[in-house]
């Protein structure tokens, strides 16, 4: 049998497609479904797109900043108001995979991709999605945690609150091949700070678990202190608290146990 | 601008080539650069057919029962190809030259002895059509103990990867399990040294990765031959390699290659070519074969896995006495070019240096891994990592700079190699001396004087006295090894349904004429010249 691929004018049409048919499959830039495709992943009978202008809109312009789920890298790194996500979308493939990876693909990406989401986890973003039953915004951390179910939907945008400076939100990812290796471990962190003293840290981890994951106990250890050595140092040590890391090429399990709480505190600390 | 010292390699060119030292456009380049060179997918035919195979999710492991009647009824199938299908479904790939024996199938038969081993081919009207008909292919496996080390595979009571080989290693001459190098006494050497480094190298499958993956399309054409398009870079030895797989003369094929997307040997194990001829002998139609990325990744053979070990006796003054390697190369379940791999090996010992002493044992192993083959100096390679690194480690060990270490143990010309034969036209030193100029490294007078030509010979072409092994070969471990092994040793068991014709495949070589001495090969032996 073909696979049908069926183009709507609105993302509303092709939530509905979505939701009506179990082998439909939303094509945001293609990294992900084509890939599939091409390597005979028969679980996909209809590919969806949607020309709907909505998907690709950025309103970058105040201190809560929209991206629609079909904006791709290579347009955040052009974006100048979207400079605090540059670091996390210039780590993602190549130019090639940046200019047609979009934002609302990257929430869908396995292990070892989904640097972006790792970024979007930390920032605390709302992510929009269309069902059969009319949009709704979700915590991109219920999202996540329901992510396989999350088939019949459609993504419309991810949006969140511009970190109020730039020391604020801080982002590394460990690859073996640089700059656009798999991610061994991606690392965001970001740490408001409130008369010397974090308030509302947020740490998110790619490839430390089935999906991006927040690291509650490094947060704890974070919350309400001054980030000094003794600070970092204890939450290093908290990094694998509730992880779940897998073995693949990359790296092992135990590899990824072992040395997430030294990127972390040197993620933490400044270091290069 | 390329610089040749004549100094040196005074008779190694003549100087009225007018090619070589040139900047010179590559024919293809052009092709390459607009766009327009022609690839064997490039070929688009009426009424083309697409196969994809089935592959085996298990590592090891007995094949009770291949279902194929759902798949058989897939939209778009139109046909299905097993291993009973393959009129010669046991090949090695050195067949051609009498090296090796069959070892493996082109579709597996009643045993898959690696992850992606190849059970069924699906031909169908579309790739899609292939691959939901692949989903609809029932495997019952049994599985297996696997190895995956070389050196768990070579112990007593390991379980048995290919059945043609059932001590887990690669028959040279018919009697040896591996290469053997004997020269002067090591042990007596090692036990009078001044210093002993015994170190251990692992090195890695490495995928070739070529931009094109391995691929080809075959259309019947007129008179009963076969048009064949592919990727393969050793065209000449695909034919063949066809022709006796699928039991037809050579000439039964018109195979175009040329444009190669990225070889460097991954693509001389002919795997797609003879299942798309046999799919278009079985069809009618043309049929393409493409690997995936991921097969290609995953199954497509890398540079196999060697894992060294190299005790080196050295004295004082820096003099390596000797040097002693056991190596064993990772073939996978099959043998491809491993074999040669090993011999290639064993001949490079111990490398480009005069060591008085020099023990080698190189082992080309089976294990329940993807077959590996040829790939860019494979067999010489990972050894010269080794040697190279264990040089390093001993000048360290001596207090002496790694250069002038490398001087002083250099082979010269008139030197007596490890395999009894004398060094010419040696050029290390040389090498060295230009490497540590260009590179700034100061090395002293004498050994920026030192010459590849002089003081080389006299003692230092003596063959000194070999003893031989005194311990027998080692026995061959029992047979009955895995459950599925316990068969009497004698039934052949691969395939059952096709049993290889005894005789071997007639050679392609012509006699060689006899020049009345006998030369000794290491892939072929003693032989009369």
């Amino acid at each position: 049998m073909a696979v049908i691929v069926k183009t709507f004018a609105s993302a509303s049409e092709a939530a509905g497609a979505l939701s009506s048919d179990r082998g439909a499959r939303y094509l945001g830039g293609g990294t992900l479904v084509m890939r599939a495709l091409n390597e005979g992943d028969v679980s996909v009978s209809t590919v969806v797109r949607a020309s709907d202008q909505a998907l690709t809109r950025i309103d970058a312009s105040g201190p809560r900043v929209l991206l629609g789920a079909g904006v791709t890298f290579a347009r955040i790194l052009a974006e100048r108001d979207l400079a605090f996500l540059h670091a996390p979308a210039r780590s993602i493939g190549g130019p090639a995979v940046r200019n047609m990876g979009t934002v609302g693909g990257n929430l869908f990406a396995p292990t070892p991709y989904g640097d972006f989401t790792v970024a979007l986890l930390a920032l605390e973003a709302t992510v929009a999605v269309q069902g059969g039953f009319g949009s709704r915004d979700i915590p991109i951390e219920e999202f996540l945690q329901a992510r396989d179910r999350q088939a019949g939907t459609l993504v419309l945008s991810v949006s969140c609150t511009r970190p109020a400076s730039s020391e604020a939100f801080r982002y590394r990812k460990i690859a073996r091949i640089k700059p656009k290796g798999g991610s061994v471990i991606t690392i965001a962190a970001h740490l408001p700070i409130s008369g010397g003293r974090i308030a509302g840290a947020r740490i998110a981890f790619g490839s430390m678990a089935p999906t991006q994951i927040r690291a509650r106990a490094a947060e704890r250890a974070l919350e309400g202190r001054s980030l000094d050595v003794g600070t970092i140092a204890a939450a290093a040590s908290a990094a694998g608290e509730g992880t779940s890391p897998a073995d693949n090429a990359l790296g092992s399990a135990w590899y990824r146990r072992e040395i997430v709480g030294v990127h972390l505190r040197r993620l933490l600390s400044g270091q290069e | 601008m390329l610089e040749l010292r004549k100094d040196i390699f005074a008779d190694e060119r003549d100087d009225n080539l007018k090619e070589i030292g040139k900047g010179t456009q590559r024919q293809d380049m052009l092709g390459h650069v607009t766009g327009t060179s022609s690839y064997f997918n490039d070929h688009q035919l009426q009424g083309m057919l697409h196969l994809k195979v089935v592959r085996s999710t298990e590592a090891h492991a007995r094949l009770r029962l291949i279902d194929t009647t759902e798949a058989e009824r897939s939209a778009g199938v139109r046909r299905i190809i097993r291993g009973s299908d393959v009129p010669r479904n046991l090949n090695t790939l050195l067949s051609l030259i009498n090296f090796g024996k069959d070892d493996e199938p082109s579709l597996a038969v009643d045993k898959v002895r690696y992850k992606g081993e190849p059970i069924v081919a699906i031909v169908a009207d579309s790739e899609r059509e292939a691959f939901e008909a692949i989903a609809k292919v029932k495997v019952d496996y049994e599985p297996l103990p696997a190895v995956f080390d070389v050196e768990d595979a070579l112990k007593p009571g390991a379980p048995v990867v290919n059945e043609t080989y059932p001590r887990n290693t690669f028959t040279y001459h018919e009697t040896y399990d591996h290469q053997k190098l004997r020269f002067g006494d090591a042990d007596a050497a090692l036990a009078t040294a001044d210093h002993v480094l015994e170190q251990r190298y692992q090195m890695s499958p490495i995928e070739h990765a070529p931009t094109e993956t391995n691929g080809a399309i075959a259309a019947p054409d007129t008179n009963g031959r076969y048009v064949v398009y592919t990727s393969t870079q050793a065209l000449f030895f695909s034919v063949d390699t066809c022709a006796k797989i699928l039991d037809v003369p050579s000439n039964t094929f018109h195979f175009i290659g040329g444009t190669v997307g990225g070889g460097f040997g991954g693509k001389v194990d002919t795997l797609t070519e003879p299942l798309a001829i046999l799919g278009a002998m079985l069809t009618g139609r043309p049929v393409r074969y493409v690997f995936g990325r991921e097969e290609e990744m995953q199954y497509g053979p890398p540079r196999g896995a060697e894992r060294i070990y190299v005790k080196d006796g050295v004295m004082r003054d820096g003099r390596v006495v000797a040097r002693k390697i056991r190596a064993y190369f990772d073939s996978g379940a099959y043998t491809r070019l491993s074999s040669y791999a090993a011999v290639k090996c064993a001949a490079h010992l111990p490398g480009p240096y005069t060591i008085p002493n020099v023990y080698g044992d190189v082992y080309c192993v089976f294990t329940n891994r993807t077959p590996a083959t040829a790939m860019r100096g494979f067999g010489v390679t990972a050894m010269d990592f080794a040697i190279e690194c264990q040089m390093d480690k001993l000048a360290n060990l001596v207090g002496m700079d790694p250069m002038e270490f490398r001087i002083l143990n250099a082979y010269r010309d008139g030197d007596m190699k490890a395999h009894r034969r004398e060094a010419k036209n040696t050029a290390l030193i040389e090498c060295v001396q230009v490497a540590a100029e260009k590179a700034k490294w100061p090395i002293r007078d004498e050994f920026r004087r030192a010459s590849s030509r002089k003081d080389g010979g006299g003692s230092r072409a003596v063959i000194p006295p070999t003893p031989t092994d005194s311990h027998a070969r080692p026995p061959a471990p029992a047979q009955q090894r895995t459950s599925y092994d316990r068969l009497p040793p004698t039934v052949t068991r691969e395939p059952p349904r096709d049993p290889p014709p005894p005789a071997p495949p007639p050679s392609p070589r012509p006699a060689a004429p006899s020049h009345g001495a006998t030369r000794f090969s290491s892939v072929f032996g003693t032989r009369r010249r």
